[in-house]
């Protein structure tokens, strides 16, 4: 009997150690420290931003929202260059800037950052992102002390912008990228990434004049919008990113939680694929750009929080909706349109037909951005209205797709200016033969205007040609701009500085606290 | 023939099912999908009983039309996986051998994998759509009318009926047809019945996830989906389709578990 008690009462033990051992967060996580869980939809393979390495594919976002990285310089919230890991630049001649570092900037493991450093990631960005080179056109850098000169193979009046990207920002290339890791300037640092999960650690030789004040930081990617409300209602997030709208309204006014929003560039357009017969003629196109209920998507389905387009730039940018015209909402004048392009309903079967097919559009588009399925539905019942059938493919299978060329419409959600200059948009989305251009768009016309605005200095001329390139997108009736996204963050009440920014990738800075 | 009346109550609520289903577009109050965002996520009232979605959708006429969708979905799939998994095992178990060997090892691949999560993945590489989405249950569905019908069968195999229709000079097909299938039908039939309940919760699952029916399609599964968002702030999105789920669930599975009661000697 005794035999059994000391048996028992040592597995007992041996059970408690191991309860006690199992949890690594229970070991390396003392009471005192101050951590901070944070949850969103926008981290994730289908985001192609799983990893901190900003030179793959759009994970530059991931180093920079999640306080990792930092870039040369950044933008205010009126999206206006400010100086971050450098102090200033020099204008060279047309081909030649001279950036100069902050000479207190450091790496995450303590190495300084100067000019070498600096000159030895961007050439490793170049030499492996997908979109940088094509976009920043270096030809050489020079590394000296403090500073680089990057010289171009021709004119870059945005290169600042574009070296403000997320792919921008400023690694330690020397300290590898193993396990999606990379070290950075930021106030935190990564200690794990998998492709759902970031946790961070206090970067204790941060070289800003606001130290981090959190020691650990968990970002958790939380796709279904459910159980991200239910985790932020049960106190088990500190923050969240990425509510469904109608959630939204659970936090408004609760004493226990606290909003920040923000109007910024995201935006949810529909390119036509030049590729479909029926989609070539312009009239058709104008017909339904016009049947598209945008009011109506950002009040009632985005429950307010969104702005309907007029073309790919908000209002607070120089070269915004403000400034260009687009088709009204008007079904009577799209039904007529069909009609001039010769679509009628001859057999009574409610869509219109032409030599016996019926005008059928497919529409891809995927759900990971909530509002995008939301956009589809209502789509199909307003193109039903003037006669078209929209066959809606809603799947993050996209790419497949798309490669594929099984669509005749595609909406996606982009954020047009990250750089806070129009040309980014245009060369990645517009121009002929550009890498997201998949409605296969080609227009002359467009290739000479951003031939001049590659071309062209100073904002005031830039953004004149910006609304240009836009105008001419839109007589087009290239894309439909549907709405401009305002992002929303909910958070404890106890959490201070967090608060998103119209360029939609500041969220965790060295200001984020929890009192 | 006269039918038990232990069955009568639950084949008049299948029945009456099956009559929604049967004649949903003339029973529903509103166009299921007529979009009307000025009514959008309007609380149940004197006009719209069970709401409206956040379209301005009525939800009763769409859940009353979604029964044509699902039960419609469920009843075809579960003809084709009867009628495909029976003739499988019937023919494996009737001519035996190397046939029976292959079909059966071919059953055992597909049962090695949890029923569900090979839908999801089949349905996921098909592209979704309630179509796709049946082919997936289908694909896995199958097996286990095989094996049931496979076992009957060698029960059945060297009964003296059988010998007798072979000595009688009958071929295999024509003794699978005439004699082997009509004395398995019952079992089948029951557990067939039983399945119902099942298949219209798997499909119904399926679309939940986005893999089943697609947009703007009135099907329960997608309700639900279409829903789950706003279980805090309008809850008769999801649970309208939700109720009719489980009513329909639980009166197909109440008339399978009667059906098998009436049907087996053992309780006559």
């Amino acid at each position: 009997m005794k035999l059994k008690t000391k048996i028992l009462g040592a597995l007992v033990s041996i059970g408690l150690m191991m309860s006690g051992c199992g949890s690594d967060q229970a070991v390396e996580q003392s009471s005192a420290e101050k951590t901070f869980t944070y949850g969103t939809v926008a981290y994730g393979v289908a985001m192609e931003n799983a990893g901190t390495n900003p030179h793959e594919s759009y994970s530059g976002w991931s180093t920079l929202r999640y306080g990792i990285g930092e870039t040369l310089f950044k933008f205010n919230r009126s999206m206006q260059l400010e100086p971050w890991l450098a102090t200033d630049f020099e204008q060279i001649d047309d081909f030649t800037v001279k950036i100069t570092i902050d000479p207190n900037a450091k790496f995450s493991n303590g190495k300084p950052v100067d000019g070498a450093a600096v000159k030895k990631c961007l050439e490793h960005l170049i030499a492996n992102h997908d979109r940088a080179p094509s976009d920043l056109k270096i030809d050489s850098i020079i590394a000296e002390g403090k500073s680089i000169t990057i010289h171009s193979t021709e004119k870059m009046p945005a290169l600042l912008n574009y070296l403000s990207d997320p792919y921008g920002c400023i690694i330690d290339v020397d300290a590898g990228f193993d396990n999606h890791i990379v070290v950075g300037t930021g106030p935190y640092k990564a200690v794990k990434v998998t492709d759902t999960q970031i946790e961070l650690v206090k970067n204790e030789n941060y070289w800003g004049v606001d130290k981090p004040k959190l020691d650990r930081i968990t970002v958790k990617s939380i796709t279904d919008g459910d159980t991200l409300t239910m985790a932020m209602q049960n106190g088990e997030l500190d923050a969240v990113q990425g509510l469904p709208y109608s959630s939204l309204q659970l936090f408004v006014d609760k004493p226990d939680f606290k909003l920040s929003q923000t109007d910024t560039s995201r935006i949810y357009q529909i390119a036509f694929n030049f590729d479909t017969p029926a989609l070539q003629d312009i009239n058709v196109r104008r017909a339904i750009s016009m049947a598209v209920d945008k009011k109506n998507f950002t009040d009632v389905l985005l429950h307010g929080n969104g702005t309907p387009a007029v073309g790919p730039f908000p209002s607070n940018l120089p070269f915004g909706d403000q400034t260009v015209n687009a088709v009204e909402y008007d079904l009577d004048s799209a039904r007529s349109l069909l009609n001039e392009a010769g679509w009628a309903d001859s057999d009574g079967d409610g869509y219109v037909d032409r030599d016996g097919q019926n005008l059928e559009l497919n529409y891809l588009t995927y759900t990971s951005r909530q509002e995008l399925p939301l956009l589809a539905e209502m789509m199909q019942s307003n193109l039903k209205s003037i006669g078209v059938k929209l066959n809606v493919n809603a799947t993050d299978n996209y790419k497949t797709f798309l490669k594929t060329g099984e669509y005749d419409m595609f909406s996606k959600a982009i954020v047009t200016a990250p750089t806070g200059d129009p040309e980014y948009y245009f060369t990645s989305h517009i121009v002929p033969g550009a890498v997201d251009n998949a409605g296969h768009y080609d227009s002359a016309e467009i290739a000479a205007l951003e031939e001049q605005l590659h071309n062209t200095y100073g904002a005031d001329d830039r953004s004149a040609l910006a609304i240009k390139m836009s105008q001419q997108v839109l007589d087009d009736c290239a894309l439909i701009y549907a709405s401009h996204l305002k992002m929303s963050f909910v958070m404890k009440n106890n959490v201070e500085g967090f608060a998103a920014h119209p360029s939609d990738y500041y969220e965790i800075t060295s200001l984020l606290d929890k009192t | 023939m006269r039918i038990p009346r232990a069955l009568i109550p639950y084949l008049m609520l299948a029945g009456t099912i099956i009559l929604i289903a049967v004649f949903a577009p003339c029973l529903t109050p509103f166009d299921p999908y007529e979009q009307d965002l000025s009514r959008a996520l309007t609380a149940p009232n004197e006009v719209n009983l069970l709401g409206t979605d956040r379209y301005g959708r009525d939800v009763l006429s769409r859940v009353i039309v979604g029964s044509q969708t699902t039960l419609c979905a469920s009843l075809l799939l579960l003809l084709t996986i009867v009628t495909v998994g029976s003739a499988i095992g019937a023919t494996a178990g009737l001519m035996g051998g190397r046939l029976d060997v292959f079909l059966m090892r071919m059953s055992d691949v597909f049962l090695a994998f949890p029923q569900m999560v090979f839908a999801i993945a089949a349905a996921g590489a098909l592209g979704g759509g309630l179509f796709n989405a049946a082919l997936a249950l289908a694909l896995i569905g199958w097996t286990k009318y095989a094996r049931l019908a496979r076992g009957l069968v060698l029960t059945i195999r060297e009964m003296p009926y059988i010998a007798s229709a072979r000595m009688a000079g009958a071929s295999s097909t024509e003794i699978l047809i005439d004699h082997v299938l009509p004395n398995i039908a019952g079992p089948i039939l029951v557990t067939a019945a039983l399945d119902l309940g099942t298949i219209i919760m798997e499909l119904a699952g399926l679309s939940f996830l986005g893999l089943g029916a697609m947009p703007p399609t009135a099907e329960w599964g997608a309700m639900m989906n279409n829903g789950r968002s706003m279980l805090q702030t309008a809850p008769w999105v999801i649970l309208s389709p939700g109720a009719a789920i489980f009513l329909t669930v639980a009166i197909f599975n109440l008339l399978g578990d009667k059906l098998r009661d009436v049907l087996d000697p053992k309780n006559r």
